[in-house]
């Protein structure tokens, strides 16, 4: 019932010990690698909310750096406690989308698109 | 009597849930289903007590187990379960015994957003359903003023509040924690706390609605709201105005961005009928809301007249659907609260839930 123009999951959950599996309403799956996801947090600790630049550097975040939980937040998005103590990141359905893996091509930098 | 189970119930499989467009028997509604001697009983359990159509449905069913041969008597029971709109995952909701949580939300402040929360509320516990009220209309809190409540809340042994019992309604407001003469002046992470503990720690017990009165606009409250619970939808209270009805649309926009299911809008101050002469006169204009509703795809729950009589009500602390339940005003409450309940069953109906299953 889309009375909402935001892609919305049906499940959230593990595709391994490290990724995360989103798997859409459409039908369409996304496998978000988890260093991938934890840079790029959203909150504004990471990433300058007016310029978009990033404010943490990746080196400063574990190689092996996993998720060990998730919240839903509301209706629209998540939120994930990562292995390195980092919490803050909401996640929205909207971004995570976006943010496909297989849909969208990742530069080499892990910059959010 | 010669009647099988078999038959009645496809006798009753002629009846539908017109708003959830199937059918009672595949809805499962059909419970308790005993054939006597004398008499077929069964109950109809409805996904609210407030169900719009109950007793057509009752009518309905009765008729159709009457006309098959051998039935002499039918006994119909009404009953109700109100089905919760988000699965409460275990451990990680923060009001775990509610099963709908309901924004009523405006686009600007002055079209009586607390007087239809308040009435609303009351409305929907008038029918059997439980019902809880939060005021987080923390900069003007009016929900103990309309509903005529001077008690203060109670603190459990965990200082968890209790909310104030009025007329079937369990009550919550920040003016239960502000002297009159105060203000509230506060910056963004006060007003998140202020929801979250309105909302974890207070004793609401089982709710199947709770309501929630919202500061008009979009700021930082409705976003803690939205962020804190899964809503079950929001509602727009508006005047027929253009003007109001242009700013209502952002309010609109902001919950379809944060994925909040639009349950409908309420148009208040509708038309003004003079007790004396009964002229009519559109002092805020007609129709504006329900035209809004029909080019945005949204369901329409609704027009309360403008009488002198609600705002007397309000000010005196006894709302108008338990001073003068007989009054138009009154009526049009009743009405849109059953719209309200019919539109929330139907959303949780489509069972639209996001299982995390980390």
């Amino acid at each position: 019932m889309a009375d909402t123009q935001v892609p919305t999951p049906v499940e959230i959950g593990r595709a391994n010990l490290f990724d995360i599996k989103v798997t859409w309403q459409d039908g369409h799956e996304s496998i978000y690698p988890a260093r991938h996801l934890r840079l790029n947090c959203p909150c504004a600790g990471c990433v300058d909310e007016v310029t978009g630049q990033r404010r943490m550097a990746a080196a400063s975040v574990p190689e092996d750096v996993k998720p060990l939980g998730i919240q839903l937040v509301g209706r629209y998005a998540i939120s994930i406690q990562w292995s390195d103590g980092h919490n803050t990141g909401i996640y929205a359905f909207e971004m995570l989308r976006k943010m496909c893996p297989c849909c969208r091509p990742q530069t080499s930098d892990n910059r959010p698109q | 009597m010669s009647v099988t189970q078999e038959q009645v119930l496809k006798a009753l499989a002629q009846v539908r849930d017109p708003d959830l467009d199937r059918d009672i028997v595949s809805l499962g509604f059909i419970k308790d289903l005993q054939i006597g001697d004398d008499e077929v009983s069964f109950s109809i359990q409805l996904t609210t007590p407030a169900c719009p159509v109950r007793d057509q449905m009752k009518e309905q069913a009765a008729e159709a187990v009457r006309a098959l041969p051998g039935v002499r008597r039918v006994n119909v029971t009404m009953t109700s379960q109100v089905r919760a709109s988000v699965s409460q995952q275990a451990g990680s909701s923060l009001i775990p015994t509610i099963k709908n949580a309901i924004a009523i939300a405006s686009g600007k402040g002055g079209v009586g957003k607390s007087t239809v929360s308040a009435n609303l509320a009351l409305a929907l516990a008038a029918t059997g359903a439980k019902v809880g009220i939060m005021d987080a209309d923390v900069y003007g809190p009016s929900i103990p003023t309309i509903l005529g409540t001077t008690e203060m809340p109670e603190l459990t042994d965990e200082q968890r509040i209790i909310p104030v019992q009025r007329s079937g309604v369990a009550v919550v407001s920040m003016a239960f924690f502000m002297k009159p003469d105060e203000a509230v002046i506060w910056r963004g992470p006060m007003l998140h706390k202020t929801v979250q503990q309105f909302l974890g720690g207070v004793e609401w017990g089982q709710l199947d609605y709770l309501i929630v009165d919202l500061p008009p606009g979009t700021g930082d409250v409705q976003l803690s709201l939205c962020q804190s619970i899964p809503l079950a939808g929001a509602v727009i209270v508006s005047t027929p105005q253009d003007v109001a009805l242009n700013v209502a649309q952002k309010a609109i926009v902001m919950f379809k961005k944060l994925n909040t299911p639009i349950l409908g809008i309420i148009e208040n101050m509708s038309e003004y009928v003079c007790p004396h002469c009964g002229a009519r006169e559109e002092i805020f204009g007609s129709g504006g809301a329900r035209q809004t509703a029909e080019r945005l795809g949204i369901p329409f729950l609704g027009e309360i007249p403008l009488a002198t009589a609600v705002r007397q009500t309000s000010d005196a602390g006894t709302p108008i659907v338990l001073s003068a339940p007989d009054s138009a005003a009154a009526k049009a409450f009743t009405t849109v609260a059953e719209n309200l309940a019919a539109q929330v069953s139907i959303r949780a109906m489509q069972g639209e839930q996001v299982k995390v299953t980390f």
